[in-house]
């Protein structure tokens, strides 16, 4: 009986190479080819963002504590929204998120612009000079954290430096830079500046060595003080980068998260609690998962119209540029 | 008769299936039944080169190992360990009881996780085993005992007596300028302090400024009066000791916005203008280390901190500290002392494990009394001592001193769990943030007090009254809270 079924077994051998021959040649089709990208896309789309949107969307229309099985859960409708929009934490959190996000990106759009305009003034050490100033961007948020929390220590560095100011102001030299409520959000807008002025550094950078050495010659040539170069042309040119620059750094600090975290915990109280921390706060500390999902939607459409209205300005930034054949 | 026979003869059956049912491990010790325990597990499944893991507090990377490779030589059983800080560890199991990996066998953390971790389905029932295992609760307090169940059921293992303890400055009581002057002032001398009231007067007296000389001593950092904790996340833990009472009536209506509860936020912020500046942003590894400088008079703290500030290499103020009770707080016209356990390290075994039953034996073998008693007496370890046996173990005493050791176990008997319900971290989060707006005075205890009642409410209304009001009933019964109500 065995060495009848053995030719069989044999035989078999080359079958299994046949489908996918089968499979290339139905691939190859012009017809199906082009459609290939088209469904990896959809499919990792739908894998990766839908079917996580959907599900967030299905959770915050239950009721339902992670302290509870999923089983005991059960539909709510729109209440957890009504309840996040009731909620004044909600609203704190997320003025304080924006309070963080303006004074901080005004301050790194600041610093790096200058930065950037000097390094690439500058002659010698170009490369030194980046290369320091992109530093901070690198280093892990948690470092970062750690760093200032010891910098910013009662009777730390930061406090000898500044206690000399203080004391001409009259302010009490020993400021309590992590525990009240006013100087630890300054505390960690701080932090976020000395990380992320880095990264409009390098864009604004990009910027300035872009700069058509021509025009600002010819201004030169024909007579422009410094300043006028500055403000008639460079700055004019550079409304691009800018642009750019304002609407990345904003969509990342308004997830602010790290060093609100790391610094102070959200305290003293709730005071530097931003929207992110409140959101991890309500689902990972408090369990409350639906409640946590609908607020997070209702962030999806506040920051999704804030993108929206960056998208914009930068596709009107380019549309102009190419209307004065800058783009 | 014959019926009487039939009866005898049934019960007997049901009896004996009951027993069968619950059969006790072999072993004369704790410790013993654990390890045999452990090995019938082994035996009865044919398991060889098993590897359990365990979600541990970071605290104890450095003290666990010693134990966990014990066991491994008893068991076979090897112990990996997965350290993480022990305010991430909550969440970590809450993601666990969604994720349901089966990634962790057991879990490190306070007894305050139970309710919601137990709620979730992540935690395991250990009574079943227990039940084999016999373990011994004999002579812990039972505001810390108690700790161990929730809603009737076992389903942790406790081993830290962290409640709080005042500690003085001995070197300073004892210093004759500072006894005269002391003696001048209040008519006594110096030393624990019976009543918060009395604690607050004393740290005004010993709240010294930079560069001031005092009692033939100069102060060049300052000394400050008093120090505990009182940042998010912490205040929670320490308030109990003022309040002195149930947080709750038997309906689960807070008892807070009441003259008893307005005085003790008042007393809880009212102490701060004598501790550090950045007392609100401070949690243990600041306060510690602070505290070892020696640039204040007194801590409230876990117990831990006179063991380290004996032990650390800079403390300057090595056997010089005198521990004392929890002050007595007045809580409606009476004086109580409440010594909250504000901590507490627990372990409990994931529903998820593939051997629930060998992870049991492994928390039942460490926190037995003896293993227990060594894991307290371990030099690199935060386990504090919370039961009976701890008096008599002389690596204990010689680890945190006579006079610690009985101060802390007097303590116990004063321990008083925080809130075991359901959603306690959004009830102490409440806390938290408006005993924060009264320390900064942006609030007055009045307005605390009513905000605080407010939030409570809410929570309680969002989690479930009736479910809150029945589990709040049954922990006040087991005298978890100490307090009964009224």
């Amino acid at each position: 009986m065995a060495d009848a079924h053995a030719p069989t077994r044999t035989a078999a051998v080359p079958a299994p190479t046949r489908p996918p021959r089968r499979i290339a040649a139905w691939l190859a089709q012009e017809r199906v080819f082009r459609l290939v990208p088209f469904v990896l896309v959809e499919g990792l789309f739908l894998l990766l963002l839908a079917i996580p949107f959907g599900l967030t969307v299905y959770i915050s229309l239950l009721k339902w504590r992670a302290s509870r099985p999923f089983e005991q859960a059960h539909f709510e409708g729109l209440g957890n929204y009504a309840d996040v929009l009731a909620d004044a934490e909600f609203w704190w959190a997320l003025g304080r998120t924006f309070y963080f996000a303006a004074v901080a990106v005004s301050l790194e759009l600041l610093i790096g612009f200058v930065l950037a305009m000097l390094v690439a003034r500058t002659v010698r050490g170009t490369r030194v000079y980046t290369t320091v100033f992109l530093v901070p961007m690198m280093v892990v948020p948690v470092v970062v954290g750690y760093n200032f929390s010891m910098i910013y220590v009662d009777s730390g560095p930061l406090n000898q430096l500044v206690a000399p100011v203080a004391a001409l102001l009259g302010f009490d030299p020993r400021i309590r830079w992590l525990s009240h409520p006013i100087a630890a959000q300054w505390a960690i807008i701080l932090a976020d500046v000395w990380q992320w002025t880095s990264l409009t550094f390098l864009i604004f950078l990009s910027g300035f060595s872009a700069l058509p050495r021509p025009l600002v010659n010819a201004a030169r040539v024909m007579g422009a003080s410094p300043w006028q170069i500055f403000w008639r042309v460079q700055l004019p040119l550079l409304k691009p980068v800018i642009v750019i620059a304002v609407v990345v750094r904003s969509m990342e600090a308004l997830k602010i998260f790290d060093q609100s975290v790391l610094l102070t915990f959200g305290g003293p109280g709730n005071s530097t609690q931003t929207v992110a921390f409140y959101l991890w706060r309500q689902v990972w500390q408090f369990n409350k998962f639906s409640f946590g999902a609908a607020a997070s939607m209702l962030l999806l459409v506040i920051f999704a119209a804030l993108i929206y209205a960056g998208i914009y300005l930068l596709v009107r930034q380019r549309s102009v540029a190419l209307a004065e054949g800058r783009g | 008769m014959r019926i009487l026979t039939i009866v005898l003869a049934a019960m007997l059956v049901v009896g004996t299936g009951a027993t069968a049912g619950a059969q006790v491990v072999p072993g004369a010790t704790v410790e013993e039944r654990a390890v045999n325990g452990a090995k019938a597990y082994l035996q009865k499944h044919n398991l060889k080169n098993v590897e359990q893991t365990i979600l541990l507090s970071s605290l104890y990377r450095n003290s666990f190992p010693d134990f966990s490779e014990r066991w491994e030589k008893l068991t076979g059983v090897t112990i990996k360990i997965v350290p993480l800080g022990y305010t991430d560890i909550p969440a970590k199991i809450m993601a666990e009881a969604v994720a349901k990996t089966g990634e962790f066998d057991m879990f490190n953390d306070f007894p305050y996780t139970a309710p919601d971790a137990a709620g979730a389905g992540v935690l395991i029932p250990l009574d079943p085993y227990a039940a084999r295992g016999k373990p011994d609760f004999s002579g812990v307090a039972p505001g810390l005992s108690h700790q161990q169940y929730y809603q009737g059921k076992l389903y942790t293992f406790v081993l830290d007596g962290d409640h709080l303890i005042l500690v003085l400055r001995q070197d300073l009581i004892d210093n004759p300028q500072v006894k005269a002057e002391y003696r001048a002032k209040f008519k006594k001398d110096p030393g624990c302090p019976a009543t918060m009231e009395e604690w607050e007067r004393q740290a005004e007296f010993f709240h010294t400024k930079p560069g001031q000389s005092r009692w033939g001593m100069t102060f060049d950092k300052g000394l400050y009066g008093a120090m505990g904790y009182r940042s998010v996340n912490f205040s929670y833990r320490h308030f109990p000791a003022y309040f002195g009472g149930l947080l709750f009536d038997k309906d689960m209506n807070p008892r807070i916005a009441t003259p008893q509860g307005v005085k003790a936020i008042k007393q809880f912020a009212s102490i701060v203008k004598y501790m550090p500046p950045d007392i609100q942003g401070w949690g243990t590894p600041q306060i510690y280390p602070f505290w070892a400088s020696g640039q204040a008079y007194s801590v409230m703290s876990f117990p831990s901190v006179v063991g380290f500030a004996n032990s650390n290499e800079k403390s300057v103020i090595k056997a010089k500290q005198l521990a004392c009770l929890v002050p007595q707080t007045d809580a409606g016209g009476k004086l109580v002392r409440r010594s909250p356990q504000a901590a507490g390290t627990g372990y409990m075994v994931s529903k998820y494990s593939k051997h629930p039953e060998l992870a049991y034996w492994f928390v039942q073998w460490l926190t037995g009394p003896t293993v227990g008693d060594e894991a307290i007496a371990h030099p690199k370890g935060f386990w504090d001592p919370f039961r009976e046996s701890n008096l008599k173990n002389a690596a204990i005493r010689q680890r945190f001193g006579e006079q610690f050791l009985a101060t802390t176990m007097e303590n116990s008997k004063y321990a008083t769990s925080l809130l075991m319900l359901e959603g306690n971290y959004e009830y102490f989060n409440v806390l938290d943030k408006h005993l924060a707006d009264v320390m900064n005075g942006n609030a007055t205890a009045e307005e605390a007090a009513k905000r605080i009642e407010a939030g409570w409410n809410k929570v309680t209304n969002d989690v479930g009254r009736a479910r809150q009001v029945q589990t709040w009933r049954q922990g006040v019964e087991s005298g978890i809270y100490l307090d009964k109500f009224e």
